[in-house]
């Protein structure tokens, strides 16, 4: 089986990359986490390199058979699981450094924006070896608090030295939680802020509000309107379009709120409203929130189908809970 | 002209209220949101992964406390995505299980503890929004919004527990 190698440099709006990879023997697959079946790029790589595509919804491979992971992915989480484990990362999507595991996604094992026109032969001059690509993974640690723990081993410590690198360790501890809030705050919440309120100016602003007040608000402000988003969210073939990153059920969510504002809809309907928006909740992850709980193959072959298919189910009742619950409520 | 400098004057209108929508979440929201994940941040640092994990795998013998505290200490100390791997402690069949509580408690947690899932705040933050306008308290909705999220993880998890298993048997027999 004669295997070749590949090129992949980022689409235009993309990041990172450029990525030189080649299957191997033991390592040839090419595993399309991708919503809807296998994408144009996974397939292209595959019928390259000669190595095996595999559907990542259909069932799960071990890791160390994946020589490249190719994903959708809207910016929250998996772009930066396969960093994590050291697997090559394609995003069709441009997502840049982004995400609760930003830290593992380093240029050198991921690459965003591609397109199929991004992917060229190469000859075998310059193949980066997976391992080779050691993803810088630790947050780096803060060098004043590490070097002050090793000293002091040495010697015995007295009461007043333990007593100090307790205190060093704790203050250290407040401090990186510190640094990794403000990290969070800036990577994940203000983009979104900023997306957010750019919707919201728009919508009060250009009186497109009233045009989404006619259409949502007849829905979200009676309980079978509710009942009737919750099942058309969560029918098997739209839960996984609507999942990534959580994207819709977050701009339904502010479509929702500034109709609540504006008194179209009772305030009361906030809480059943909230679950009838979001039956679709992970249903773009499940494959590889399975690969996270270490599943076997078989056990996501059957898992993808009986959490979208219990969804039905779950979606309108969780919709009627809240509605219960929220009785007294405003 | 009058009609160029009313276009004008439109155009930029649509943003000066969206630069006062992001002023509002910025002064609203941010202060107390960089406090509390600081806070929760430096508990998770402190009481460290291994303890949790211990007590996790405690929880994992009951149909009751496997899709309820089993999901809550997931996502609360591992936060999201991490959290799924926790799923390694529960025997195979029951994995989807699993992930379908865990991963149906990322936003109903976000009312209280944002720091759970800080990507997808909006979810609940939109509609939140909504109530702020009406000049009415969050801490309700908040509190209501995690309670029938456990309910619901619960419901969810048991439901998905018997389809799986089903589909199993199906399958092993087919």
């Amino acid at each position: 089986m004669s295997y070749n190698a590949v090129k992949i440099t980022r689409g235009s709006s993309g990041w990172g990359g450029p990525l030189v990879i080649k299957p191997t023997e033991t390592r040839n697959v090419v595993l399309s986490v991708t919503g809807g079946g296998i994408d144009p790029v996974s397939q292209k790589i595959a019928d390259l390199t000669g190595g095996r595509v595999v559907d990542g919804f259909a069932t799960s491979v071990p890791d160390d058979q994946i020589m490249v992971a190719v994903v959708d992915c809207g910016g929250t989480a998996r772009c930066g699981v396969y960093p994590k484990k050291k697997i090559f990362t394609i995003n069709l999507t441009p997502v840049g450094k982004s995400g609760p595991l930003a830290a593992f996604m380093n240029e050198d094992i991921y690459v965003s924006g591609v397109k199929e026109l991004n992917i060229e032969l190469v000859g075998d001059g310059e193949v980066l070896s997976s391992k080779a690509s050691e993803a810088k993974a630790e947050t780096p640690k803060d060098e004043t608090y590490v070097a002050l723990s090793k000293r002091t081993q040495t010697k015995k410590p007295n009461i007043l030295e333990s007593i100090g690198r307790g205190a060093g360790k704790v203050v250290g501890v407040f401090y990186s939680a510190g640094k990794e809030t403000i990290d969070m705050i800036i990577r994940n919440v203000l983009p979104f802020m900023a997306f957010v309120s750019m919707l919201i100016g728009i919508i009060l602003k250009s009186g497109i509000g009233n045009i989404i007040a006619d259409w949502v608000a007849p829905f979200s402000s009676t309980i079978p309107g509710l009942l009737l988003i919750s099942v058309v969210a969560a029918i098997p073939i739209l839960s996984p379009l609507l999942g990534p990153g959580a994207v819709i059920a977050q701009v339904v969510g502010v479509l929702v709120g500034v109709e609540i504002g504006k008194g179209n809809i009772p305030p009361q309907y906030a809480l059943p409203a909230l679950f009838a928006i979001n039956p679709q909740v992970g249903c773009d992850f499940i494959p590889v929130g399975l690969s996270l709980a270490e599943a076997e193959p078989e056990t996501v072959e059957i898992g993808v189908p009986a959490i979208l298919i219990s969804r039905l189910v779950t979606g309108p009742i969780s919709v009627v809970i809240a509605y219960l619950a929220s009785f007294g409520l405003y | 002209m009058s009609f160029l400098s009313g276009l004008a004057e439109g155009f930029i209108g649509l943003f000066n209220e969206g630069g006062s929508v992001f002023m509002g979440l910025v002064t609203g929201i941010i202060p107390t949101l960089v406090v509390l994940i600081t806070f929760v941040n430096a508990i998770i640092k402190l009481v460290g992964e291994e303890k949790v994990e211990n007590l996790a795998k405690a929880t994992t013998k009951y149909r009751l406390t496997r899709y309820t505290i089993f999901p809550i200490l997931s996502v609360f100390f591992l936060t999201n995505p991490m959290c799924y791997s926790f799923g390694r402690f529960v025997k195979e069949e029951l994995k989807p299980a699993f992930y379908d509580a865990a991963v149906s408690f990322v936003h109903p947690i976000t009312g209280i503890f944002p720091h759970a899932n800080a990507g997808e705040l909006f979810v609940y933050l939109g509609i939140a929004n909504g109530i702020t306008t009406l000049g009415l308290p969050l801490g309700d909705l908040a509190m209501r919004y995690l309670l029938v999220g456990i309910v619901v993880i619960l419901m969810r998890g048991i439901v998905t527990e018997a389809i799986t298993k089903t589909m199993i048997k199906k399958r092993s027999e087919a």
